[in-house]
């Protein structure tokens, strides 16, 4: 046998080696990755360097997508409590356990990381149960942001990637580089590309994004929103502005001289969880952008299919609840029994997880198996994008198709799943029709009340002096934190 | 199989990657750590990576300079780390006992022990990449392109130039004043 050298490609020592690409969805760039197999195996990561969105770099949360297809502890079977069980039996127990709650008893979530085909059949599921009980369920601080975002403004315009690379000004509202590092080869491009070009943050916090900033502006945490409406010449009392936010009204009008300045500008918000209205902050960014010319807007969330999922459902199923109704219905004890499509979501969303000890009977879709599952919990493997496809809408509006990397062993995507629920044939060809329609309708938007906007604004009381957050690039993904990496840093494995 | 057909060459030649050395440009870094996700995933879930975090407000990847004398080396009581033809240091995992003393030893701090199983965990350029022509790992996932692998010689090149123009500029200034 020959000396094992480091000098030795892994690839050739496999029998059909082969690399192919994909999407990250742990965030809504939609970054490409690549993967090296060996036939219809995933055995390591690679980097898509001809991905336009991220060339070739991936952030650290990125690297985690090689353990959806490689973990030994995905669920690749049905479970009923902690029993492996088959399909039919899983099925069958779904099915009886259900029969025994009123329609209106029973409520439905989908994960924002979800496809588009996903929420049109989730519509078609509620519809068929009876029950108005569906809502998107992600990060609070996106939905909060996606309720901003529908808010109409005439005029107001997405920005895309290319265009945030153009662009001569940033203006940027939170952390954007803990939610999504590969946009800093964007910021840096802005900041080093012409000499005069500004990047401008809005943040309290001296957090990595504030470190390319040429104007940090540290408001008071919790008052993004009105330093944004400031710039954005919203009717307010500027002693009351500066007063909220701490920012003296010279340093309110650099910035704003700075960035309409500057021949094309792009407004970036990172929805933050810290007491911060994300949906102002998400208006006043529509509102300030077509004040001055050429200025568009972004934001960026931590689902990576946040517009699409609450675009298709709020065509698909109108008048569904939202996620914090939702919550609030399980506490008053309106629902008894709950479907949880996406995954993880009770794990990743504490809130949600800790109401649902309390429900009757659980349904969930996810990777992995909940270890402390009730006898009454029905368990099913869910395939993700990487072996199951779908159809995303990412932040900058554009749609993706993932190919799928390796063929799903056990595990079904949501929208398999709810067909078997349903006991119907999945057209695959119609359903995607259907959801085409849905997304090309657009963002269903919601006239904004002025007088309601302005009292929001009033009412944003600076909270208390706190100290700076622990900056981390792994958010609260419950997700993430079952992974070797995650695990290894926070010393569980040592 | 042959093992012909699966090892590439026992040494690759100096010339294969032209002397070239992993570069950080400090003002484009922006601490996301994800070249130390990526040597960790690319070395069987351990980072031969180090995080420095500088006075709270940045955290750079040290990375092992490969020096040409390397000190770690000439410190290590059981010959584990050898220079190979290439100029690449390299620590052989069987022979290292984690008695730490490459990493006292390390002009540049970029050695750590690694505690869990008791050795000194050595960059090792990403060799198996190297061999088939792609960068680093933590390069190539650099998501803010901070991290460059350039020949020594084009960075000296570069460094002499930067020092000119601030020369340059420094006389200029100086003059006016």
């Amino acid at each position: 046998m020959g000396r094992v050298s480091p000098y030795v490609s892994r690839m050739k020592q496999w029998t059909d080696p082969k690399i192919r690409k994909s999407l990250c969805l742990f965030c809504s760039l939609g970054c490409g990755v690549a993967f090296r197999c060996n036939g219809d195996q995933a055995k390591e990561l690679d980097y898509d360097k001809e991905n336009p969105v991220c060339n070739g770099a991936l952030c650290p949360r990125g690297h985690y997508n090689i353990e959806l297809l490689t973990h030994p502890g995905r669920l690749m079977e049905p479970m009923i409590g902690r029993r492996r069980v088959g399909w039919s039996e899983a099925l069958a127990f779904f099915h009886q356990e259900l029969k025994l709650f009123r329609p209106e008893e029973i409520g439905l979530v989908l994960s924002t990381n979800a496809s588009c085909e996903d929420a049109c059949l989730a519509a078609r599921l509620a519809k068929l149960i009876g029950t108005d009980k569906l809502a998107a369920a992600g990060e609070p601080a996106d939905l909060e942001a996606y309720r901003g975002y529908q808010y109409g403004v005439p005029g107001a315009q997405l920005a895309k990637l290319e265009e945030i690379d153009n662009s001569e000004a940033l203006l940027i509202a939170g952390d954007l580089l803990v939610r999504s590092p590969v946009l800093s080869q964007r910021i840096n491009k802005v900041k080093y590309g012409k000499r005069g070009n500004k990047i401008i943050v809005i943040d309290p916090n001296k957090t990595h994004t504030a470190w390319f900033a040429t104007t940090h502006l540290r408001n008071k945490p919790g008052t993004e929103a009105l330093v944004l409406a400031a710039l954005a010449g919203a009717d307010l009392d500027p002693a009351l502005i500066a007063e909220r936010t701490g920012l003296s009204p010279a340093a309110l009008a650099a910035a704003a001289r700075d960035f309409n300045a500057a021949a094309t500008g792009t407004i970036i918000v990172a929805p933050g969880a810290n007491k911060q209205r994300n949906d102002l902050l998400v208006y006043f960014a529509k509102l300030l952008s077509i004040g001055l010319p050429n200025k568009k807007f972004i934001s960026f969330y931590s689902g990576g299919n946040t517009l699409g999922v609450n675009t298709v459902l709020d065509r698909e199923a109108e008048g569904h609840a939202s996620y914090a109704e939702l919550l609030g219905k399980i506490d008053s004890g309106e629902i008894k029994a709950m479907i949880m499509l996406g995954e993880d979501l009770a794990p990743a969303h504490p809130e949600l997880g800790n109401k649902i000890r309390h429900l009757k009977f659980v349904a969930r879709s996810a990777h992995f198996p909940q270890a402390d599952a009730y006898e009454t919990t029905v368990q099913l493997p869910l395939a993700s994008q990487l072996d199951g496809g779908g159809s995303y809408q990412l932040a900058d509006g554009s749609k993706e198709e993932p190919v799928p990397v390796t063929p799903k062993a056990g595990a079904k995507t949501n929208a398999e799943i709810m067909a078997l629920i349903m006991n119907t044939e999945l057209d695959v060809g119609k359903l995607k029709t259907e959801m085409a329609a849905s997304l090309a309708g657009g963002i269903k938007t919601v006239n904004a009340d002025p007088g309601e906007i302005m009292d929001g604004c009033r009412a944003i009381v600076a909270g208390a002096d706190r100290p700076d957050e622990q900056i981390t690039h792994f958010g609260n993904n419950d997700l993430v934190k079952r992974f070797f990496w995650f695990r290894l840093k926070a010393g569980e494995l040592s | 199989m042959e093992q012909a057909d699966v090892r590439i060459d026992s040494a690759v030649p100096r010339e294969r990657f032209n002397n070239k050395r992993i570069y950080l440009n400090l003002d484009l870094c922006c601490g996301c750590q994800s070249c130390a996700a990526a040597c960790c995933y690319g070395h069987f879930i351990q980072s031969l990576l180090a995080h420095a975090a500088v006075s709270g407000d940045a955290d750079l990847p040290l990375h092992c300079q490969q020096c040409d004398q390397p000190a770690c080396a000439a410190a290590c009581p059981n010959d584990a780390m050898k220079t190979m033809a290439d100029g690449i240091v390299l620590r052989s995992q069987f022979k290292c006992v984690g008695c730490s003393s490459c990493t006292l030893a390390c002009p540049f701090g970029v050695e750590h022990i690694y505690l869990t199983r008791h050795i000194v965990p050595k960059c090792d350029l990403c060799v198996d990449r190297l061999a088939e022509g792609e960068l680093p790992r933590c390069v190539q996932s650099c998501t803010s392109g901070a991290l460059t692998f350039e020949a020594i010689d084009d960075q000296a090149a570069l460094g002499k130039k930067q020092l000119a123009s601030a020369r340059l500029i420094s006389n200029a200034v100086g003059r006016r004043r």
